[in-house]
């Protein structure tokens, strides 16, 4: 069987700056992989690649075998492929079930079906599952833009799975989000991910939440992949402690 | 909708089918004026209000659609076939203006649509030989459907409620269809809303067009309301004129059209006993208006509303309980 995503030889350069430097790597079904490095590393300039946000200079990426490579995000999308992205991106004057059936209305049917259906797509009782799911009931009217930054976190984290995406990459899911919601992000991500048999490709700082919830990690530093292996090799590998985990870590 | 928002609909209806019966004919002349303005003014609110895309165009398609239904009825079209044209040509050449939009943003695609209108206008002006040039297009039509002719003032006005009656409708109905959604995702973060398999270049195109086609539909009424149409009527202010419906209004609600193009049709009316001084009354109204209620006449009704209806300190935004982490 075919990895879900293949990055082969990928790079992308800013005029002389080389963000992204011949990376490859495959993430397998069903894998929770995680991505980490210091910043400026490449790690998110990866992602755009992989999702279309960005063109590489060069290489190519495969989604289960097809090459995505050129394609829109939109199109991408509709591979099975989802996201979060570093900054909150939720849509704040809509309320948390209307963000989630936004998640998730564009693959049900055609644009014109959509137009003459349902005003909910049809999506109203798996919007109201993912909202119990990711325990948001009490918010779900609420506009988007009224709940806290780490309740916005969540919403932003379960719309990556709305539309039952095949593969969900996740950059930096527990940036700015405090201990407790934190501990329940990864709890949730943890359930889904057993739930639904889901493959995750996780960019992420905070340790801690990468080592407990990845199989796998990859280390980038200056563009290139330095490190691949499981979370307890990858923190005893001396060429990662020096590049960006320091001694602290590895003691610890 | 709330029962509230559904009971100000209704009184706003009745009132609107009352009105001419309580007034004069130029009064009658203000009301179906109001209902031709309201149609492109709901048509400005779509593409900018909830799809966030800037037009100054919107004057322009009035415009085209004025010359198009009053060209094709003194060539001997029907009425019918010619304000269906008026709208569908209005479609095509909206989601033609909507590629730009594909590229630019905000003031830059203002000033995108801002060329539009000018070059339509000079295009009305100079292409005598199909315009009539500065002396206009005179003895427009109104239409006869099945013996009911709305040759007559409170006829005519009741065919223009009619229009808007359907427009709204069907826009209501477009808005509360995932494409509502998607349209106010395209305004707020179309990055994101890319990500989520959205076709933003499809959605942005059909934004313009609709949008503009809705002028199209207003200027095929506005011909046949004043049966006299020449290029001044369509060069900027009418741009300007509708944008101020809409921001007055509300934008982005789906009443703020019907509200804005009453205020903007109705108050410089009411305000000629000040002669001279109406328009710069006017203009300072707005400037008051806009940093005390920048949603609009229809935002500060709702959400003065909400806040009546709302228990005290459930408006309060859920983040006030801070749970972000300390950097």
């Amino acid at each position: 069987m075919s990895p879900v995503l293949q990055v082969n030889n990928l790079r992308k350069s800013f005029g002389g700056i080389h963000a992204v430097n011949g990376v490859s790597f495959e993430v397998n079904d069903g894998e929770i992989l995680g991505i980490i490095g210091p910043n400026g590393s490449g790690k998110s300039t990866l992602f755009n690649c992989v999702l279309g946000q960005l063109h590489p200079s060069e290489g190519e990426v495969r989604v289960d075998g097809q090459v995505t490579t050129g394609m829109r995000p939109c199109d991408i999308n509709r591979l099975g492929v989802s996201r979060t992205f570093q900054l909150l991106q939720v849509f704040p004057q809509l309320s948390v079930r209307d963000n989630l059936i936004l998640a998730g209305q564009e693959h049900q049917g055609t644009m014109f079906t959509r137009l003459i259906g349902r005003s909910d797509a049809g999506l109203g009782p798996a919007a109201d599952q993912m909202i119990e799911f990711f325990r948001l009931s009490h918010l779900k009217d609420q506009m988007a833009g009224m709940l806290s930054y780490g309740q916005q976190k969540l919403l932003d984290a379960a719309m990556a799975f709305m539309a039952g995406p095949r593969l969900v990459l996740l950059d930096e899911p527990a940036g700015g989000v405090n201990l407790t919601m934190l501990g329940h992000l990864r709890e949730r991500l943890q359930a889904y991910h057993a739930e639904r048999k889901a493959t995750f490709v996780v960019i992420e700082h905070q340790m801690e939440f990468v080592m407990a919830l990845c199989t796998r990690v990859l280390v980038l530093a200056e563009g290139k992949l330095i490190a691949n292996g499981a979370p307890e090799e990858i923190r005893r590998d001396p060429v990662v402690i020096e590049a960006y985990l320091g001694h602290g870590m590895n003691a610890a | 909708m709330s029962r509230a928002g559904v009971l100000a609909i209704a009184l706003f209806a009745l009132g609107a089918i009352i009105a001419p019966f309580m007034l004069k004919p130029f009064g009658i002349f203000l009301i179906s004026m109001w209902a031709v303005l309201t149609i492109a003014a709901i048509g400005l609110n779509l593409t900018l209000g909830y799809a966030g895309q800037v037009s100054m165009a919107q004057g322009a398609f009035v415009g085209i659609g004025a010359y198009t239904l009053a060209l094709l009825t003194q060539a001997g079209v029907p009425y019918p076939i010619a304000f269906v044209a008026s709208g569908v040509l209005c479609f095509a050449i909206g989601w033609l203006l909507g590629y730009p939009a594909l590229r630019v943003q905000h003031h830059y695609l203002a000033f995108v649509t801002l060329a539009f209108t000018t070059i339509v206008f000079l295009l009305l002006r100079n292409e005598e030989w199909l315009t009539g040039g500065i002396y206009g297009v005179n003895a427009i039509k109104r239409p006869v459907f099945f013996g009911w002719n709305t040759g007559k003032a409170m006829d005519y006005y009741f065919f223009c409620l009619g229009v808007l009656s359907v427009i709204s409708f069907a826009v209501w109905w477009m808005l509360r269809s995932p494409w509502g959604r998607a349209f106010v995702a395209l305004r707020e973060n179309p990055v994101r809303a890319l990500s989520l398999g959205l076709d933003t270049r499809r959605y942005t195109l059909m934004a313009f067009a609709i949008g503009s086609m809705l002028g199209g539909f207003s200027g095929a009424l506005f011909a046949s309301l004043v049966q006299f149409i020449e290029p001044a009527s369509f060069a900027l202010n009418r741009s300007f004129d509708l944008l101020l419906m809409v921001i007055v209004g509300g934008s982005g609600y789906f009443m703020g059209p019907f509200v804005g193009a009453l205020i903007s049709v109705l108050l410089p009316e009411w305000m000629r006993i000040t002669e001279g001084y109406y328009l710069i009354i006017y203009a300072a109204l707005v400037m008051v208006m806009m940093p005390l209620a920048p949603y609009g006449i229809v935002g500060l009704i709702e959400r003065g509303y909400k806040s009546l209806t709302t228990k005290r300190g459930q408006q309060k935004p859920a983040s006030v309980v801070a749970e972000r982490a300390a950097p």
